[in-house]
């Protein structure tokens, strides 16, 4: 098992190297001038020069590149040219949202897929499984801002059921908070479900065709007792790993489901950097979510090999 | 994960017997076809990417409006006999918006696709002919592009290279490189070990032509599965761009850009939201049982 983390950690490292490298040529990509970019004409020229000096931009390439990531390497991402804050304490603050949308939503697509994917491959080819895919089929074609809009919709605008936008925080006042972030973990999780929901229902009907399933079957055991018992475990392999696999897709579709809402996350936060173009805040914040992404990705690697032992000993 | 999808449990019931058919190429893609055929919503599927194709390159012919004309005597009119989808907050005629936007969602998930798969099967081919050094540093590379969640690199690449289409399209292909590379490096792995390769090697045949003659035509099956399936995708991700503001500017349409400017109305015009909602959601289903069908057709394991 600690072969395995190291082995990942060590492949890891090239990777994070050249994601530093492209989150840093991202401010050059830019046609013409950054700063100019960045700031409007109208800005005086002194003032663009002392920018110019901060970020290093009057220098050569490389000496930049070593600048910057010697900063890095301390921790130093940088700072928003907007409200001349760190970087970091721009992402800090705006964490705890993100992190309670992130959960909600796995645990409402949890919710759903697991009884969903279940009932589908037990009842299988009757009309209960063919809903069941429809519902996958519209989790998967469903953009995450049009889903957003059509919940808006319906519970805010026309029952009014629920806040369409804003943030209470949760753990403040539990009931407001909830509700507040009802219908963006519904937008993020019903996405994740549909997904889930087809992963866990192929395997289930493919880990149903294995001699133990026989066997228990043969020792009278009722059927939700072999899936419970028996099918179940050995079929939540590939949910892991598609839950891994997904986790991309959960970052970006946080990202549009705070936009929608207007909750005070990072994903909003990467929105509003790019459409005020502070560059160094969207480096700063594209690189901590990159790193976030690889250390989420290897954790669920190791997840892997601690669900399946098999994988540990290649 | 086949046959979870209403559609994609195509292959059941007998495998199409071979017949005397004397040229087997010609067999094999009858074959292939009649098992897309076969699935029950590909045609559905079809019909309706036909279709979009058709309204998006006779845009100016079937718009009833000018897209961009305004008409502040009919601003959030409801869908009527004037306007089938109703206008919008400055009056501009939904459906012709609906209509002009199908152009610039279908171009962007081709071109950003075939650009993916130009530059994925290159560096692929590339990586996997090379190998050593040259492979490590290409699927290093390819590997830090997949460590960004794709819409955030997206976003990111998009706002710098420029708030236009281009950059759009651009950022897409980007992001969709890495899938292709991999796609075709596995395949160059596996074919440069085939006994006919070997063969032309020792009849001195250069690399390239051994690239062209033997190794793409035998690696493609794969990319154009992987292309089909990830149309939907780069329509749905530059839907969501143009939604955030990036991508084709204002007073263009565009599916994305219309719903976000159509969300503030949700309660007094619902129709500025929902047109383009259905054609871009009925569009990406449609891409989705066509891809289904494509991959059930040529990927040898989805077959019995």
């Amino acid at each position: 098992m600690g072969r395995l983390v190291l082995r990942r950690l060590s492949a890891t490292v090239p990777v994070l190297f050249l994601v530093t490298a492209g989150v840093f040529l991202l401010l050059h990509l830019t046609p013409g001038d950054p700063i100019d970019v960045m700031m409007a004409e109208s800005v005086d020229a002194t003032v663009k020069e002392t920018l110019r000096r901060e970020l290093g931009l009057d220098r050569p390439i490389h000496v930049q590149y070593a600048a910057w990531m010697g900063r890095l390497l301390q921790g130093d991402l940088g700072r928003s040219i907007r409200n001349g804050e760190p970087v970091i304490e721009n992402v800090s603050r705006r964490l705890r949202p993100s992190l309670e949308l992130a959960f909600f939503a796995m645990t409402i697509s949890l919710l759903v897929a697991f009884p969903v994917g279940i009932v589908s491959a037990i009842r299988r080819n009757t009309a209960i499984d063919r809903a069941g895919a429809t519902f996958a089929l519209f989790g998967i074609c469903m953009p995450n801002f049009l889903l957003a809009l059509l919940l808006i919709f319906f519970f805010g605008v026309t029952l009014r059921w629920l806040p369409i936008s804003g943030y209470t925080d949760p753990l403040e006042e539990p009931w407001n908070g909830v509700r507040s972030l009802a219908l963006p973990a519904i937008t993020l999780g019903l996405a994740l479900a549909a997904v889930v929901t087809r992963t866990l229902r192929s395997s289930l009907l493919e880990a149903l065709t294995e001699d133990y399933v026989r066997t228990a079957r043969a020792k009278g055991l009722s059927e939700w007792r072999v899936i419970w018992g028996h099918v179940l475990k050995n079929a939540l392999i590939p949910v892991v790993t598609v839950l891994g696999l997904q986790l991309g897709t959960l970052i970006g579709g946080a990202v549009i489901t705070e936009y929608v809402f207007a909750l005070p996350g990072v994903g909003r936060l990467v929105v509003d950097a790019v459409f005020a173009r502070d560059y160094p805040l969207v480096q700063g914040v594209v690189l901590l979510i990159a790193v976030g992404f690889i250390v989420s990705n290897l954790v669920v690697d190791v997840l892997y090999g601690w669900i399946d032992p098999r994988i540990r000993s290649r | 994960m086949a046959g979870s999808i209403p559609g994609s449990d195509l292959a059941e019931g007998a495998a199409p017997v071979a017949r005397s058919a004397p040229d087997p190429v010609r067999a094999h893609r009858w074959r292939v076809l009649r098992r897309a055929a076969r699935a029950r919503l590909a045609p559905f599927g079809a019909a309706v990417v036909v279709l979009a194709s058709l309204v998006a390159l006779a845009a100016p012919l079937v718009a009833p409006y000018d897209p961009l004309a305004q008409d502040l005597g009919a601003t959030l009119a409801p869908p009527g006999r004037g306007h089938l989808l109703g206008t919008d907050n400055v009056g501009r005629d939904v459906l012709s918006r609906v209509i002009w936007g199908t152009r610039v969602s279908l171009l962007a998930g081709l071109v950003s696709v075939v650009l993916a798969v130009l530059a994925g099967s290159v560096l692929g081919l590339v990586a996997g002919y090379c190998g050593g050094r040259i492979d490590g540093v290409v699927m290093r590379v390819m590997d830090a592009v997949l460590s960004f969640p794709p819409l955030v690199l997206a976003l990111a690449l998009g706002a710098v290279l420029g708030a236009g289409l281009t950059g759009v399209l651009l950022a897409l292909g980007v992001v969709y490189t890495p899938t292709f590379a991999r796609l075709m490096r596995g395949q160059v792995l596996s074919i440069a070990a085939r006994d006919y390769v070997d063969a032309a090697r020792a009849l001195g045949a250069p690399a390239w032509r051994i690239a062209a003659r033997h190794v793409v035509p035998n690696a493609i099956n794969p990319i154009i599965v992987q292309a089909s399936l990830s149309v939907a995708f780069a329509i749905l991700a530059e839907a969501s761009l143009s939604f955030l503001g990036l991508g084709i500017q204002p007073p263009q349409a565009s599916w994305g850009s219309m719903i976000n400017a159509g969300r503030g109305y949700l309660q007094q015009a619902p129709w500025i939201v929902f047109g383009p909602g259905a054609a871009l959601f009925v569009t990406v289903v449609a891409l989705n049982f066509v891809g289904d069908a494509v991959r059930d057709a040529l990927d040898p394991r989805t077959r019995e």
